[in-house]
């Protein structure tokens, strides 16, 4: 029976094996990448990066304005979502959420709007209240709302019951409940999530131009329709040089809340 | 902590415990302090982007309202018969992904072990395989789609592109970071046999690496079909180029057929990657 077995497991594993070869050569073809313009990829490649060198600014000072917008929209828009998701996360959690129907009603509304990609909310965002940043921080902090709300309420779902049945015992109230218990617990998960999303929303809030929320995308995609080559690879550097120092400064000030409590514990 | 445990068990004096009680406040003023400094620094980020960006706190409320107007009276309800012109480029967006996740997959497997600095040739070789896999993960995959629009044309290709490229600074850093952690005694092992480079690899190394590098390839499947969905916003093929279609000519009744198809699209993906990293791992 054994070796009937195992050939039947082998054979089930080729099977699908062979099906997802299939589907991938199906996939490339579709996509079209065996296209005559592959072939051409050289030259063109060639040519893209002769245009490119060496990377120009025209306007600095709109390129800057652009790129510091696009950082206050990535710190508006997180702002908004860590704020909306502590608060929806404490009805999301089941152990302190008034009521269980509610704990999934809210989680339903996290998942539908994680689902939707940042950039689509931002085009919605956009006909329901016009162009600009405002949109753009809505649609981050929709966004971050569906995913961080997620993770603060796992973190409250699995804090120690103990700490909120001694709370409870000596007459706290709800409100005191949470900003005693519950707080201090997911404080540094909370925190390294916090800053994890700050850096996602700074990359969203690069690209939220490109659908006209306001900050440096648009400037790039205006760049790419006059095919200013060179211009494109300057905004690339530019955002790229956003992204690092946005990286270093949170980085920064989480070394240093961890230097503190190293210092305070030694 | 323990020290304090300990200190207690024994008896002690009175001014010991003075001692101690001093301690615990500077340590509490030295956390305080620092606690105070994040938060300023914290307040005036806030500040600066709440006063560059003119946001009004009104516009919370007022954007949901408009929003919520906005879904039930345009959106609502959605147009089913525009699903047929969906169909094709949500065909096409997992094509797009699927291509994207295999060329990244091929590419991070190279610049991976070149990167890690127990199977790369030379550190210098490692150092410069972590400066590229840096440099492509730090510009996100929609940049590169303009770019790749710009060199390639519209369509699928610029997009497929883009999404192998940014997926190789995702996913070479991930397999890099897996392959520093392994553990080097069963590749050592290996190599004590006797056995070629390919050998070693192949019997020492990918047992370890495996778990990995499944986890880490269905998630950037997870990653692309999110992407894919939005590159057409520039051209660059897949859902999003109907959906922007549909929003700019003002049919938003079809366009919730294409949000609802996105939604649709990113659960099945993640649904069919779940039950492959079960059956695999």
């Amino acid at each position: 029976m054994r070796p009937y077995i195992d050939k039947k497991n082998k054979m089930t594993k080729q099977i699908y094996v062979g099906l997802f070869i299939i589907f991938f050569i199906f996939s490339l073809l579709q996509v079209g990448i065996l296209d005559e313009r592959i072939f051409q990829a050289f030259s063109r490649v060639e040519n893209l990066l002769k245009g490119m060198v060496p990377p120009t600014i025209s306007e600095p000072i709109d390129v800057a304005g652009a790129a510091v917008e696009s950082l206050q929209v990535a710190v508006m828009g997180t702002l908004w979502g860590v704020v909306f998701s502590i608060v929806l996360a404490m009805f999301a959690a089941k152990n302190v959420s008034p009521h269980i129907s509610i704990s999934y009603a809210v989680k339903a509304f996290a998942a539908f709007v994680r689902a939707v990609p940042a950039l689509i909310w931002a085009l919605l965002f956009i006909v329901a209240i016009g162009l600009g940043p405002t949109p753009g921080i809505l649609a981050l902090a929709v966004n971050s709302i569906g995913m961080l709300m997620k993770v603060y309420a796992e973190a409250i779902e699995e804090i120690d019951t103990g700490i909120i049945d001694a709370l409870k015992a000596t007459g706290a109230s709800q409100f005191q409940v949470v900003m005693q218990g519950i707080i201090p617990s997911i404080m540094s998960i909370f925190i390294s999530w916090s800053i994890f999303r700050f850096d996602i929303n700074i990359r969203y809030a690069a690209v939220l131009g490109v659908v006209g929320a306001g900050g440096i995308g648009w400037e790039l995609v205006r760049a790419s329709r006059v095919m200013a080559y060179d211009e494109v690879l300057g905004i690339t550097l530019v955002i790229f040089g956003m992204i690092l120092l946005a990286e270093l400064v949170t980085r920064f000030l989480k070394d240093r809340a961890d230097m503190a409590t190293l210092k305070a514990m030694e | 902590m323990s020290s304090l445990a300990k200190q207690i068990d024994t008896p002690v004096e009175e001014n010991k415990v003075l001692d101690m009680y001093k301690d615990l406040q500077r340590r509490k003023k030295v956390i305080l302090k620092n606690r105070l400094v994040l938060w300023a620094i914290i307040a005036a980020l806030v500040t600066w982007a709440w006063t560059g960006t003119n946001f009004s706190i009104a516009i919370i409320y007022t954007g949901t309202a408009n929003m919520a107007a906005f879904i039930f009276t345009d959106l609502l309800p959605p147009d089913f018969s525009a699903f047929g012109r969906y169909l094709q480029p949500a065909l096409q967006t997992v094509y797009m992904s699927l291509v994207g996740m295999v060329i990244s997959v091929i590419f991070s497997i190279f610049f991976g072990f070149m990167a890690a600095k127990n199977t790369s040739f030379h550190p210098v070789i490692a150092f410069t395989s972590r400066a590229i896999i840096a440099f492509l993960r730090a510009i996100p995959a929609l940049i590169w789609g303009i770019t790749l629009v710009v060199a390639f044309g519209l369509g699928p290709l610029a997009g497929t592109l883009a999404l192998g490229l940014s997926g190789i600074g995702i996913l070479g850093k991930a397999f890099a970071d897996v392959l520093e952690e392994i553990d080097q005694g069963q590749v050592d092992a290996v190599k004590a046999t006797g056995a070629s480079w390919f050998q070693t690899m192949g019997q020492g190394v990918w047992p370890q690496f495996k778990t990995g590098f499944v986890a880490w390839s269905l998630y950037k499947m997870d990653l692309n079909i999110r992407e894919a969905a939005v590159l057409g916003l520039i051209g660059a093929g897949g859902i999003g180029y109907t959906l922007q279609g549909n929003i700019n000519l003002f049919q938003y009744q079809q366009a919730s057929v294409g949000i609802l198809m996105i939604f649709a699209l990113i659960l099945i993906v993640e649904y069919t990657t779940a039950k492959i990293r079960e059956r695999l791992l």
